[in-house]
């Protein structure tokens, strides 16, 4: 468990070589979107600098030398400059954002197939939503700069430069003063923007307690009024809060006193271009138009370098985000084919573990020197406490993870000489908490093979005992299931679990039945489905019910990742161990709950 | 610390049936703070607008007068001086509203906080977690963002509009008006534009949480795209929702492409028109050259920000719906905590009445119905019953999560709601079957709710007699792990253990507990036992029951079913009866005779 709290982020990464090429790579596939969005932006940010100069020329060509004809000439000019303009800024902003969305679908497909590919123990390790921030935030985060970041500070380059190209043409020791002042502006702007991002995070990571804090008060709220914690919690809760102050209006002043500081700076630079030009006009050295000029590049000579330090703060964020993204992408599936495999048209036959060994970290095995054989069309019962190796027997059976020593023979046949796919596509499964899948009745149940007619889904349900509900539905098959089928009871979505792999006909049938109660005619619907799926296949059941276990033809009885005891339940009844005691403590249990004269099956869950 | 002072204002107080009256009413401590914001943001706009006025002087009076010297310097230096007033009264503003905003909002998210956990519990019963949170979170950060950007935002693009234009038309009349001809076609293609963009958004939004949602069911569900082998169709549906969303992001962005070269095109031309009139009047000597560049300078000001207008009204529109659904929850009434008359010194002794009590949590549904039964100090009391049969509804009586419709419940004497709920609860511990841990270390939770200094040792003593000090030496970090997503996941009995050792330390003189003790294995349920049975000595215990030795031990038996009593009285008593106890209790005898059977039958 304590891997999750490893996995605290890194938030700022560097721009490698390594991961500039591989940036790159990511839109070389769309080269030309890039190519269009970057002419585009280069016009309108040329043609910002050149329209100023227009302004220029209106005072000092039209107004100051007489001409009208300057004027309405120029205005022209001026006109299809805008109109050009907004020709390009239609361009970039599609370009760019159509290409921002197109980077981020591109890289959710990248990861979500690439995950599709990882194995069990990645998924066992990495939380859900430490996987899910990777397709989201970063992805964001990444796209916005390579599509967005690069886009600003192509804009506020060639702003700058063209800029300043204007001001030298214009005058050129008056241009100079201005060249001084940029690197001290830019310093300025980017440090502060540093600064408020530290403070922004910082609010946001606040934010994210104050949910936790509403979460947990709100959630735990029964416990707190009989506790009478009410006090103590605001004032837990007020920390928090103050925290949140602290840090947004910190970022908030800070970003009100960034602009002024940067347009104050500027206006003393202009002061000094005014005096300095102002003197120049009276030997001809300058014109009222050219002063008006270098007013407009002045003044707004703060928004480009306002948005270079915004993506500067932001692209360290951003890789941070790539880094863990490669990361993702880049993870070698634990699980996968060998470089040579037999092709396998059935795994139907024997099962033999023989000296397996399995530990998730060194030193600490789960399964320990496992030898049995299973005989085809077996079924096993695999009973114990929780955290016995129960599951992680399965899960090697099925190969989601494969033996650290020992090898597993599925028909003879080393199963790791095989193909993933050839193994995994003729095992069935329900698991204990049956995983449905948003959307209806019926896609759920064809998920177990995705060709099958609408017949062919009835028939698997109605052999798994769940056509019976299902038609009392008003919608019947084609009723939605909810998220992750919370519209339907434990039982319902049992029995819709079983159909599924009944529809997969599975060569291999695994079971882990479920713990918590399911009404009485429920339960029997469950057994017969159960029953069914059993018939002439080997299967394994991590069983919790007697009847179940009473049926198996092999029972195997595991603690601490050992076979503890083997046999049938005769056998094992006889020896007097632990599966004795097992039993018995599941007989009383079953029995009470079977006897228990207020919970009569007469409120059924299914019918 | 007091809990009032982590808010100042009652905010129950500030609702409004305007919504806008409301959010300022909310702002209350911060008005001052917020008109001086807003004056230091007038005080801005004059000073920049003063800076092109200056130009206007500095053509006129000096270059084009030719009066270098004197008439230059105090322009450069005015010059400057406009320029760092505006520069300090913006930084003031922004300072000033960004207190009052966070201000405003730490006060708001204290109140609701404290507010939400004094809401009576049926209120909570009935309301959806998920909402309650988004309201609490989301719909106060738009709150937040209407008093830090929306409002002050307007309010600087109005500003800016009145005062340049007042400026204008000190320069020129005629050019002023000329000038604000296309505003209301700016602003109106704005609104337009935003609103549309506002709805396109949210489909993009919703697309955005198809997606999520399906991915978090593939990896929830991984076991079973495996074991299906389902990887392939997998891919397929995913990339369905993903390329939906490319195309849905693809449209907002068609919107985007849009408008803003339109309004380009519109302020373009507005301002053009503007420049060229301007341009003529300069020409034949109707304005000076000063004017004319002054003009064009607080033009631009005048325009360009009115194409942002929309965005900040559509915005604003959202941050009032999330402001009235966070008035509707600060519209509820508090539960009183310490209201009522009869506070004894000290402890209470723990006698229980029941008179006649009836109890419905909706209109002509019953729940409890003349319930009348009498508990001594002491007394154990076990209620049996299948589930909704009125059990869970009797024990929240007690601590007064609800109060009974009709009939009396007395506690050595006194009606209850005569005692102060917090007093009430004081007396009261309650360990339920599963509850409810909070995310932070085990210490923390066993002392939660214990309102006084607990040593270590202490804690200890009550984990052991819980029968948890060992389970929780065995994790890495002991006492001090953290329970919950970021530390241990606790099975149910552990968790109940937990409860146990902190209803052990919080030391109640009345107890509630669910004695459950669902699939642990044999001997943990004797340690859990143990650790009840410490727990009961010598306080009232009402038992919800799920097994017979824990009701053979009491001194009453409530037999229920469907809200009403149907038996009553010793286990002895109810053993002579026939009835629904017996049947239970035989069932037990008849267990043991089966399992015999059945031990023999495989041994044949």
């Amino acid at each position: 468990m304590s891997t999750y709290e490893t996995l605290d982020e890194k938030e700022y990464g560097k721009l490698t070589n390594k991961v500039f090429t591989r940036l790159l790579s990511l839109l070389k596939p769309h080269w030309k979107w890039v190519a269009g969005f970057l002419v585009c932006i280069a016009v309108v940010s040329i043609a910002d600098a050149y329209t100023t100069f227009l302004s220029k020329r209106i005072i000092d060509e039209g107004i100051i030398a007489g001409s009208r004809e300057i004027i309405i000439r120029t205005v022209l000019i001026y006109a299809s400059i805008i109109l050009i303009q907004a020709a390009s800024a239609f361009g970039f902003i599609y370009l760019a954002g159509v290409l921002a969305e197109r980077v981020r679908y591109d890289l959710r497909k990248r990861m979500f197939n690439h995950l599709q590919e990882l194995s069990l123990s990645y998924f066992s390790q990495m939380p859900v939503g430490w996987i899910m921030a990777r397709l989201g935030s970063d992805t964001e985060k990444l796209s916005d700069l390579l599509t967005w970041g690069i886009l600003d500070i192509t804009w506020a380059i060639i702003n700058i430069v063209t800029a300043a190209i204007f001001m030298f043409i214009i005058n050129a020791r008056l241009a100079v003063i201005v060249i001084i002042m940029l690197p001290i502006l830019i310093v300025i702007a980017f440090r502060f923007r540093l600064r408020i991002l530290k403070h922004y995070r910082r609010s946001r990571k606040m934010n994210s307690k104050i949910t936790g804090a509403f979460n947990e008060g709100i959630t735990g709220v029964r416990v707190i009024k009989a506790l009478s914690r009410e006090d103590s919690n605001l004032e837990e809760f007020g920390e928090l809060t103050d925290g949140m102050y602290d840090a947004s209006f910190k970022a908030a002043w800070l970003s009100a006193l960034f602009l002024p500081t940067v347009q104050v700076i500027s206006s003393i630079g202009l002061g000094i271009v005014l005096w300095r030009g102002g003197l120049q006009v009276q030997y001809g050295l300058m014109t009222i138009g050219g002063i008006q000029a270098f007013v407009s590049y002045i003044t707004f000579i703060m928004w480009p370098i306002q948005d270079m330090a915004r993506v500067y703060a932001q692209m360290q964020n951003a890789i941070a985000s790539a880094e863990r993204i490669f990361n993702l992408i880049d993870t070698e599936p634990a699980v996968k084919n060998r470089a040579r495999t037999v092709d396998t048209d059935t795994i139907e036959g024997d099962i033999r573990f023989e000296n397996v060994h399995f530990s998730y970290e060194e030193d600490d095995p789960v399964i320990k020197d496992m030898n049995f054989q299973i005989k085809h069309g077996e079924m096993v019962a695999l009973v114990g406490p929780t955290g016995g190796g129960k599951t992680t027997i399965v899960n090697l059976l099925c190969r989601f993870y494969e033996p650290t020593q020992g090898k597993i023979y599925l028909n003879g046949i080393d199963y790791q000489d095989m193909k993933l796919q050839d193994i995994q596509s003729r095992i069935g499964m329900v698991l204990q908490t049956p995983h449905l899948f948003s959307g209806s009745i019926k896609e759920n149940i064809r998920y177990g093979k995705l060709n099958a007619t609408d017949e062919d889904v009835i028939e698997a349900a109605k052999l798994a005992g769940a056509n019976d509900f299902i038609i009392k539905f008003e919608k019947g098959y084609e009723q939605d299931v909810g998220e992750g089928g919370n519209l339907l009871s434990v039982g319902q979505k049992q029995l819709i679990s079983i159909a599924r792999a009944i529809l997969a006909k599975p060569e291999l049938f695994i079971m882990d039945e479920a713990t918590s109660s399911v009404d009485t005619l429920t339960e029997a619907l469950i057994q017969h489905g159960m029953e069914r799926l059993m018939e002439h296949r080997t299967s394994f059941v991590i069983a919790h019910r007697l009847s179940t276990i009473k049926r198996a033809d092999k029972i195997l009885v595991i603690e601490d990742g050992q076979i503890l005891e083997m046999g049938t339940h005769r056998e094992l009844i006889h020896k007097k161990g632990k599966y004795y005691s097992l039993y018995t403590q599941q007989f009383r249990q079953e029995l009470e709950a079977q006897y228990d004269v207020f919970n009569k099956p007469a409120a059924s869950e299914v019918a | 610390m007091s809990a009032k002072s982590y808010y100042d204002l009652d905010l129950s107080k500030t609702i409004s049936k305007n919504r806008l009256i409301g959010l300022w009413r909310m702002m209350k401590g911060y008005h001052w703070l917020y008109l001086g914001a807003t004056a230091a943001l007038a005080i801005a706009t004059i000073s920049r607008t003063g800076i092109y006025l200056t130009l206007q002087r500095f053509i006129d009076n000096v270059i084009l007068e030719g009066n270098y010297g004197r008439d230059l310097t105090i322009v450069i230096l005015s010059f400057i001086g406009f320029a760092l007033l505006q520069g300090v009264f913006s930084f003031i503003s922004g300072w000033m509203s960004a207190k009052t905003a966070e201000g405003a909002t730490r006060r708001l998210r204290n109140y609701l906080f404290d507010h939400l956990q004094r809401l009576p519990y049926a209120y909570h019963a009935e309301s959806q977690t998920g909402d309650l949170i988004s309201r609490a979170t989301s719909d106060v950060d738009a709150v937040n963002r209407f008093y830090s950007e929306q409002a002050i935002g307007i309010g600087r693009i109005l500003l800016m509009f009145i005062v340049n234009f007042i400026a204008l038309l000190q320069l020129n009349t005629r050019l002023a008006w000329i000038s604000v001809i296309g505003i209301p076609a700016i602003v109106a293609v704005s609104i337009f534009f935003f609103s549309r963009v506002s709805k396109a958004y949210e489909e993009y939004q919703e697309q955005e949480a198809t997606l999520s949602n399906r991915l978090q069911e593939n990896l929830t569900g991984v076991r079973v795209v495996k074991a299906f082998a389902r990887q392939g169709y997998e891919s397929y549906k995913f990339d369905q929702e993903n390329w939906q969303k490319f195309r849905l992001g693809k449209k907002l962005l068609s919107i985007h492409s849009l408008f803003w070269p339109v309004s380009d095109i519109i302020c373009g031309a507005q301002m053009l028109a503007s420049f060229f009139i301007g341009a003529v009047m300069a020409l034949n000597g109707d304005i000076t050259v000063g004017t004319y560049m002054a003009f064009t300078a607080l033009v631009i000001w005048i325009i360009w920000p009115m194409r942002n207008l929309g965005r900040l009204i559509v915005q604003t529109s959202t941050g009032m719906v999330s402001s009235s659904r966070v008035m509707e929850i600060l519209k509820q009434e508090r539960e009183p905590l310490t209201i009522g008359d009869y506070q004894p010194d000290g402890d209470v002794e723990g006698e229980i009445i029941f008179n006649d009590v009836c109890f419905e949590y909706e209109k002509d549904n019953p729940v409890l119905n003349d319930i009348s039964f009498t508990c001594n100090p002491g007394d154990v009391i076990a209620l049996l019953g299948s589930t909704g049969s009125g059990k869970t509804s009797l024990v929240n009586l007690l601590p007064r999560f609800y109060d009974p419709d009709d009939g009396v419940i007395t506690l050595d004497g006194v009606d209850m709601t005569r005692y102060q709920r917090q007093y009430l609860r004081s007396q009261i511990g309650i360990v339920e079957q599963e509850p409810f841990l909070f995310s932070r270390s085990i210490k923390d939770n066993i002392t939660y709710g214990v309102h006084r200094e607990v040593s270590d040792e202490e804690i200890i003593q009550a984990a052991k007699f819980a029968a948890i000090h060992d389970v929780i030496l065995e994790f890495p970090k002991g006492y001090d792990t953290l329970v919950g997503e970021r530390g241990v996941t606790l099975s149910g009995g552990q968790k109940q253990r937990v409860a146990i050792a902190r209803a052990l330390l919080k030391n109640p003189r009345i107890l509630i507990l669910d004695d459950s003790t669902s699939s642990v294995d044999p001997e943990t349920e004797v340690q859990i036992r143990g650790a009840l049975d410490h727990l009961m000595t010598s306080r009232t215990t009402f038992i919800i029951a799920h097994r017979i030795q824990s009701v053979m031990d009491a001194n009453l038996v409530l037999v229920f079913d469907k809200g009403e009593i149907v038996q009553k009285g010793t286990h002895e008593e109810l053993m002579k009866q026939s009835g629904m106890y017996r049947e239970i209790f035989d069932i037990q005898t008849r267990i043991e005779v089966e399992l015999e059977k059945e031990i023999a039958s495989v041994n044949i």
